[in-house]
């Protein structure tokens, strides 16, 4: 009864060969992909580092005041080759990019929404296998491409309905970035509405509720914070967008709010600043960085906003 | 007996009906509102690609995918540099944007922090990733363009036609002068980077034009000329001035980077990082808890967890997130204009790290606003090809998403 147990040798022998060098690996590879990770907050910091650091040259220099650029009604670093001559003030181009803006946001909003709606809670399953190919393809397509599509139909279609359109105008342009935006719009909308719980919908129906009720006054406001945060993420896209604009919105930075005419925005506005043949170093040339860090103050408010009414307005069915 | 609530028993059958239907009318005319509505985006993509078509189909031939920009004669154009170019720069796109995108996904996913301050790091960095991916693309090209091509100019500023710029390793400079045969080139190797041209005065050991070793030999006015040729060819008038060649290996490097393909190629990394990152993420969550659990109850530590199991598992998704960031890289034209420019006049890919490239929506771009009526029909066939090749990334993304898919299952 007394005798003595012996461990078996597998576990007497407590060297186990792989423990020192997985625990070795474990910590360099956590080490490495923790610098990964810490790579993405370096990029932001760089972003924000070089905006503010070039505009600074900008709205430092003597020929630029402040109050100018903010409210301003001239712009014309592009045009006017003396330097004591040009004037800053944002409000063409930030025209320009709220009239292409608006007229994308008219599009892509009420159609991405209702074409949403429609995936989510009527589509059959062939038309569902129909429509959400055809909404990643054009989800897919490069933005270039919606620019030469801008002014090879879009713009020439206009003009036969109205001569009063330029040849490059913002509602070309506009219509082809509402088009740009509409499977963004479309497919985060989906998601907010699907991730309605089917109880809610069920309840309606046992009320004796049509379709439409329960979309309409049930599914959508459940989702509401979905939506609105697919709204604004598609908005600071629009205002963000390039390529479509300096193809169809034209050269021009007048301080106007007629859709038919033609519009720089602010991105515009960097393309054609790019295109000069203004030096690195000349306040004309910073001044693209003092548009630039106005459009990413834009745009950075709005992905906030996005992701904060989407956690705080979320409405969770535990 | 009993009677029936008086609520129940007012109510005109008649009329409920009436608004009974009438509702369901309502219900059926917002069907097809948004049938119609949802159809809109079919008919708008139909519009898109006949309308290209239609415009471009007539323009590609052989010699439009394999001719450079021509800009006086539209019929002999093509965008061969520039589908090299878009190629090259997304591969070099992919092997720096995907480790690193990866690596944070995994990072954020698979080693979640307890501890409370790290919490906060960890909520910090996830929304960080989400900002990231809201910055319009044109502020990630200023970002290129400051940090990558003009690097703030603390190397100071590029040169055309001068030594500028801090070199590493991979290029070699010369003074090239003409020989007496008049056909071939001499090179003297450079000492003093300061000075871009070069005088002969004495014989001086070089190379010849292919770079072998020779003894350059001076003539001077009123000499007899040698008449072996081999000897002419390394002969060199006295005070013959050359000016600077410079020869790259394909591994050149320097500081700053310039208007270059390595600067293009990291400033597009940046762009699609986010997107890497989110997606992958998204391909981890999805991968069952228990696998994990069971790894980890047989001993494994977390890395080993990661490499050999919820990595592998999350693989297919992670390749198809992957592959549609690509395929937005190789579309993407506002950071590569921001960074390169404008010009679409460069007839081979980019030869060297270092060299100027030549992308298709850049191209595309250049055509499309070209006044001339012709090029515009270019740049609806370069958008054929590029679409073309878009469609063929993502079927191979369908197909590697089905293949391990039947792997796993």
């Amino acid at each position: 009864m007394n005798e003595r147990i012996t461990l078996p040798t597998a576990l007497t022998d407590k060297r186990f060969k792989s423990t020192s060098t997985s625990r070795l690996s474990e910590r360099l590879m956590v080490a490495l992909l923790g610098g990964f990770a810490f790579l993405t907050i370096a990029i932001s910091a760089a972003i924000v580092f070089m905006l503010v650091s070039e505009s600074w040259n900008f709205f430092s220099s003597d020929y630029v005041k402040f109050s100018d650029f903010f409210f301003g009604t001239r712009w014309t670093p592009l045009q006017v080759t003396d330097i004591e001559r040009v004037e800053f003030g944002i409000w063409p181009l930030l025209s320009g990019t709220i009239r292409v803006t608006a007229i994308a946001m008219l599009i892509a909003l009420p159609l991405g929404l209702m074409t949403a709606i429609y995936l989510s809670e009527y589509a059959s399953r062939p038309v569902r296998a129909v429509l959400k190919p055809v909404l990643e393809i054009l989800a897919g397509v490069p933005t270039v491409v919606f620019g030469y599509f801008a002014i090879l139909l879009i713009s020439p279609s206009l003009q036969l309905i109205s001569p009063s359109f330029d040849t490059f105008n913002a509602t070309s342009a506009g219509i082809a970035v509402g088009i740009l935006c509409l499977p963004m719009v479309c497919s985060l909308s989906e998601d907010a509405l699907s991730a309605v719980p089917r109880s809610l919908r069920e309840g309606v129906y046992g009320l004796g509720g049509t379709r439409l009720d329960t979309s309409l006054k049930v599914v959508v406001p459940a989702a509401m914070s979905g939506i609105v945060s697919a709204f604004l993420l598609a908005f600071s896209r629009a205002i963000g967008e390039t390529m479509v604009v300096a193809l169809a919105a034209g050269t021009l930075a007048n301080f106007s709010f007629d859709p038919r005419q033609q519009s720089q925005t602010m991105t515009g506005f960097i393309v054609e600043m790019l295109k000069s043949e203004l030096e690195y170093g000349t306040v004309q040339y910073y001044s693209l960085f003092g548009v630039a860090i106005t459009l990413f103050a834009i745009t950075f408010v709005m992905t906030l906003m996005g992701q904060y009414v989407r956690r705080r307005y979320q409405e969770s069915y535990q | 007996m009993s009677e029936l609530p008086k609520a129940i028993a007012n109510i005109d059958v008649n009329a409920e009906l009436s608004l009974a239907k009438r509702r369901h009318g309502y219900s059926w005319w917002f069907n097809l509102l948004c049938l119609s509505i949802a159809s809109l985006s079919v008919v708008v993509l139909v519009l898109l690609l006949v309308s290209i078509g239609y415009q471009g189909l007539g323009s590609i031939d052989a010699t439009f995918l394999t001719a450079s920009h021509d800009p006086e004669d539209p019929s002999k154009a093509g965008m061969s540099p520039a589908i090299i170019g878009s190629v090259l720069v997304c591969v070099l796109c992919a092997l720096t944007a995907l480790p690193v995108g990866i690596g944070s996904a995994i990072f954020l996913e698979e080693f979640k922090p307890t501890n409370r301050y790290l919490k906060l790091m960890h909520g910090f960095v996830q929304l960080n990733i989400s900002n990231l991916a809201g910055v319009p693309s044109i502020v990630y090209g200023l970002l290129g363009l400051t940090l990558f091509v003009y690097m703030f100019q603390v190397f100071g500023k590029l040169e055309q036609n001068a030594v500028s710029g801090v070199d590493f390793w991979g290029v070699r400079r010369y003074y090239q002068l003409l020989s007496l045969d008049q056909s071939s080139t001499v090179l003297v190797p450079m000492v003093d980077s300061k000075q871009t041209t070069y005088k002969v005065t004495q014989s001086i050991a070089g190379f010849n034009g292919k770079e072998q070793p020779i003894q350059i030999q001076v003539w001077r006015r009123g000499e007899a000329k040698p008449t072996d040729p081999e000897v002419l060819s390394r002969t060199v008038r006295e005070n013959a001035s050359g000016g600077l060649l410079e020869i790259y290996s394909w591994y050149y490097f320097r500081l700053p980077f310039g208007s270059s393909f390595l600067a293009a190629g990291l400033t597009l990394a940046l762009v699609i990082l986010p997107i890497i990152v989110i997606s992958s993420q998204e391909a981890l969550r999805a991968v069952p808890p228990s696998l994990r659990e069971a790894a980890l109850g047989l001993g494994s530590t977390q890395w080993q967890t990661v490499r050999g199991v919820t990595l592998p598992a999350a693989l297919p998704g992670v390749m198809t997130g992957a592959i549609l960031a690509m395929g937005r890289a190789i579309g993407e034209a506002a950071p590569i204009f921001v960074v390169l420019g404008g010009n679409i006049g460069k007839r081979t890919g980019p030869e060297h790290l270092m060299d100027s490239c030549v992308t298709m929506p850049i191209l595309i771009f250049g055509w499309a606003e070209n006044p001339v009526e012709s090029y515009r029909e270019l740049a609806a066939g370069a958008i054929i090809v590029l679409l073309v090749i878009l469609l063929l990334m993502n079927s191979v993304a369908v197909y590697l998403r089905q293949r391990m898919n039947q792997l796993s299952g």
